[in-house]
């Protein structure tokens, strides 16, 4: 046998073998190109192009090179360690290091080379589809065509060949640094220790819970107000991080072990199948990798939660155009208004008007809100003197207030976190000069004014009976008003169109440059600008996420490729023992449940808890996209948990 | 009355074109309480027979007696039930689970089996005393000397009175010392509960401790040498003689 043999029959077994590794390589290149395909195409041309996020793609192929880098590297290292042996046998027989490594060289490379053919193949026909993707996440109506882009194979063959090269030295390192003794002892040397649980990891484990929770707890107080200067909010947030890393891995080293360990002392040493091959053996190995679980979660909670972020602004920028501008269009003056009315009867589209005046007035509020803005000197609002724009109970036809009484509306989650308001209590209106006593009666979520007039929707309104309105109206301070062009109320104009002049409005709207004036706002804009900018994000967010899912899933499931292969002779004398193979696959389906579940469910908890501690900032709904990043997440990662039992269940049936 | 009886086996290797026979048509029986060794040298097919008669191997020809059973034909579903209430086992290596405490890995067998807790409790200090291993219970095999794991495996195969122990070279990785200990142990199992117990070494002291030593070659029972009466010097002395006449490598270490 000549050694071009012996690669082609190396690269035969290793394929079957290794069809994953394959796979990742195959699905790193094409993801990888498909992006780059995307980022080089016309649509995200800052210039010309429809989508302008030529920027956004390219920090997103950045992260997409150090994920896929991190991953091959690993892969290869799990790899060659599995193939110690062989190594070894090579210089055994006489062939020289170099000799080895030339070998390895060379057969990585036909698998790197097919495998970019295979994945620029694929890349190249999903790339269409991904622009069609982007497209409908954008609400861009144009036909998605591609075209293969030169640029994009270059970048792609340079930072492959780049990873192939550090991979290469990699090896290079691994086959100088070992002798042949160690390689044929490399395999049962990388096998776990078992010792028994000291005192000392209880305490860690009991730390690693302790630390997890403090992170949870301090996080959901992040923005209730509690630290409110930037310094205390950024001490906040680094102990958060800290703790829930750091807990997370000790969770890991610790608290796995002594759970698992309780259990198992509970039965006294007479264990069940189940138990003989889910605890124990996870007892042991979750220990010795702790540090790779704990970067796997962390970066599977970053991955949820961002995801769900972007969900939550992108699912909620229909809702949040409609907080902010009410109506179809929102007009804030009466030149803007009497234009847009005349070009809408010049092309025939019949509209409705709705019109609110509102203004300013000072507003003491300190003995219906709750916060000690004493305590904190940074907090620059009063709630002595807050401004507070106002509108008449007249102008809403199902609201009825007495006189003297007042309630707030347009009171967000978000605006929950900074102004915290009692359910009712005394306070005081302010004009220029007079002072009035005022009931306040509650707080309500509907808005009735577009956001110009409430500070950019960064207050509620208030709304008071129609004669205390008029009363308050003629004694009204100037300097209040600084948004109104003579000093005095302004009239907020909503205009609704029907469902099928919507298009055509908008359409003129914007041509006819309606929107110069600032405040002047249409719905269906807004609505899909936010959807634009967010849909790239989210884009690219889930792309992210999606390649971190499938390479940290790839990852667990080499371990546990690695982990049968170790535990075989296990499975050997416990079917001599007489256990059946459905009662080792009953086992390892627990096992694999706890394997997968834990890093998973940890994870999720983490994103969980960060996305509910700041996830007002991005919209207005957060249970629906949550539960559904969530949910598709978990399915797609358990799909690993089933080939990995799946890949069980051919060992153990090889075991006797 | 015959606890195991093998009439006919044959077992090749290979395919159609390139055939090994390892057995070549053997006839074999043991004895109720019996302590059987079988030995012969390399290549000769000991292991073999062993896993053939243990039903981790399928015979190519011929019948399998155990205990009224006849394995020959079983599904392997139901050769597991078998083996998990007929048979123990003790290996070369060990074979302990090392993520499994002493005391876990001896009540292995009887956790598939429906035996209530105390049950096991007591059949497990039992055979852990006997065994000399009790101390050792909460202890993991990475814990415990090569003679103690060794004697923790028999602990195993003893707890669940199976009605056959098969042992692979038992005493194959331990010292001299401790193999004595383990066979003498082995003996008073075999003596005092009446276990049945097949051995299969290339050690002619070991195979001393037993009642009867079959000799293979070649896949063919070569001959029986019975201890009777004897004392086991004698015994080893026949032993290694009838070795000598059948030639071929004797001591394999």
């Amino acid at each position: 046998m000549n050694v071009n043999q012996l690669i082609y029959r190396n690269l035969k077994n290793n394929l079957r073998n290794y069809y994953l590794y394959v796979f990742a390589l195959i699905f790193s290149v094409s993801i990888y190109f498909a992006f780059v395909t995307l980022q080089y195409d016309a649509s995200m041309d800052p210039a010309t192009g429809t989508i302008k996020g030529q920027a956004a793609v390219r920090a997103g192929t950045i992260v997409l090179i150090l994920i896929v880098g991190v991953f091959l590297v690993y892969a290869n290292n799990l790899f060659i360690k599995r193939r110690s042996n062989e190594i070894a046998l090579f210089q055994l027989i006489g062939m020289t290091k170099g000799k080895v490594f030339r070998l390895l060289t060379i057969e990585n490379l036909i698998l790197y080379l097919v495998s970019l053919a295979i994945g620029i193949g694929v890349g190249f026909s999903i790339s269409k589809l991904m622009v069609m993707i982007v497209y409908k996440l954008t609400d861009v109506t144009d036909i998605a065509t591609m075209h293969f882009s030169t640029e994009a194979l270059k970048q792609t063959l340079i930072v492959f060949g780049i990873i192939y090269l550090l991979i290469m030295f990699v090896n290079y390192l691994f086959i100088k640094r070992e002798s042949i003794l160690s390689l044929f002892t490399i395999q049962q040397s990388t096998e776990i220790k078992v010792k028994r649980l000291s005192i000392f990891q209880v305490l860690l484990g009991l730390l690693g819970i302790g630390f997890i929770i403090s992170g949870y707890v301090v996080s959901q107080q992040l923005f209730s107000g509690d630290f409110s200067t930037t310094n205390e909010l950024f001490y906040a947030m680094a102990f958060i991080l800290g703790a829930v890393i750091v807990g997370t891995y000790l969770f890991y080293k610790g608290s796995v072990t002594f759970v698992l360990q309780l259990i198992r002392k509970s039965h006294k040493g007479y264990l069940s199948i189940n138990q003989v091959l889910s605890t124990s053996s996870i007892m042991f190995r979750m220990k010795s990798n702790a540090l790779l679980l704990t970067i796997i979660t962390t970066v599977s909670a970053l991955a949820i939660g961002l995801l769900s972020l972007s969900y939550i602004s992108y699912y909620s920028a229909e809702k949040q155009a409609e907080n902010f501008v009410i109506n179809d269009f929102s007009l804030v003056n009466e030149e803007s208004y009497k234009q847009f009315t005349s070009i809408l009867e010049e092309n025939g589209i019949d509209y409705q008007v709705n019109q609110i005046e509102v203004f300013n007035v000072e507003l003491d509020a300190t003995n219906i809100m709750d916060f000690n803005y004493d305590e904190d000197s940074s907090v620059t609002m009063n709630p002595s003197e807050l401004q507070l724009p106002i509108i008449s109970d007249e102008s809403i036809e199902e609201i009825d207030v007495d006189e003297n009484h007042f309630f707030l509306s347009g009171y967000s989650d978000f605006l929950q976190r900074f102004m915290s308001f009692k359910k009712s209590g005394e306070a005081t209106i302010k004009t220029e000069s007079e002072q009035f006593s005022m009931k306040f009666i509650g707080l309500n979520r509907e808005y009735y004014v577009s956001n110009y007039f409430t500070n950019g929707g960064g207050m509620p309104i208030g709304i008071v009976d129609e004669a205390k309105y008029q009363q308050l109206k003629t004694d009204m301070d100037p300097e209040l008003q600084q948004r109104s062009q003579d000093g005095g109320a302004m009239t907020f104009r909503g205009i609704d169109v029907s469902e099928q002049d919507i298009e055509k409005a908008n359409e003129l709207f914007l041509t006819e440059e309606i929107d110069r004036w600032a405040g002047n706002d249409s719905q269906q804009n807004m609505a899909r600008n936010q959807r634009m900018n967010m849909g790239l994000i989210m884009f690219i967010v889930g792309f992210l996420g999606l390649t971190f899912l499938v390479t940290s899933g790839c990852i667990l499931y080499f371990k546990q490729m690695d982990e049968s292969e170790n535990e075989k002779p296990s499975y050997t004398i416990l079917r001599k023992l007489g256990f059946t193979q459905q009662d080792l696959i009953k086992g390892i389906q627990l096992k694999q449940f706890f394997n997968f579940g834990i890093p998973l469910l940890v994870g999720l908890l983490h994103s969980y808890f960060a996305v509910q501690s700041g996830w007002f900032f991005f919209g207005t709904e957060v249970w629906t996209p949550m539960l559904i990043v969530m949910i598709v997440y978990a399915i797609l990662y358990s799909l690993f948990g089933l080939l990995s039992v799946l890949y069980y269940r051919k060992i153990i049936q090889e075991a006797l | 009355m015959h606890l195991l009886k093998a009439q006919k086996i044959y077992k090749s290797f290979g395919n159609k074109f390139n055939r090994t026979e390892v057995l070549k048509g053997i006839d074999f029986t043991i004895d109720q309480g019996e302590f059987v060794t079988i030995m012969g040298p390399s290549g000769s097919g000991k292991t073999t027979l062993l896993n053939v008669l243990s039903s981790i191997d399928q015979v190519s020809h011929g019948t399998i007696t155990i205990d009224g059973h006849i394995i020959t034909n079983m599904k392997s579903k139901k050769l597991a039930e078998f083996r998990k209430h007929h048979l123990g086992f003790i290996f070369q290596e060990y074979n302990l689970l090392d993520t499994l405490t002493v005391k876990e890995n001896i009540l292995l067998p009887l956790s598939i089996q429906k035996v209530s807790r105390q049950q096991a409790n007591e059949k497990f200090d039992l055979a852990a005393k006997e065994l000399g291993i009790y101390e050792q219970r909460n202890k993991y095999p990475s814990e415990i000397s090569g003679g103690q794991k060794q004697r923790t495996s028999a602990a195993r195969a003893f707890i669940h009175q199976p009605s056959i122990i098969f042992a692979d070279e038992p005493t194959g990785a331990l010292d001299s010392k401790a193999a004595s200990n383990l066979l003498n142990k082995m003996v008073e199992m075999n003596e005092k509960h009446k276990a049945t117990i097949l051995m299969v070494t290339h050690d002619p002291v070991a195979a001393s401790y037993s009642d009867r030593v079959v000799l293979l070659k070649d896949g063919e029972v070569y001959s029986q040498l019975n201890k009777g009466d004897e004392d086991q010097q004698l015994f080893f002395n026949d032993i290694v003689k009838t070795q000598g006449v059948l030639g071929g490598v004797q001591h394999e270490r």
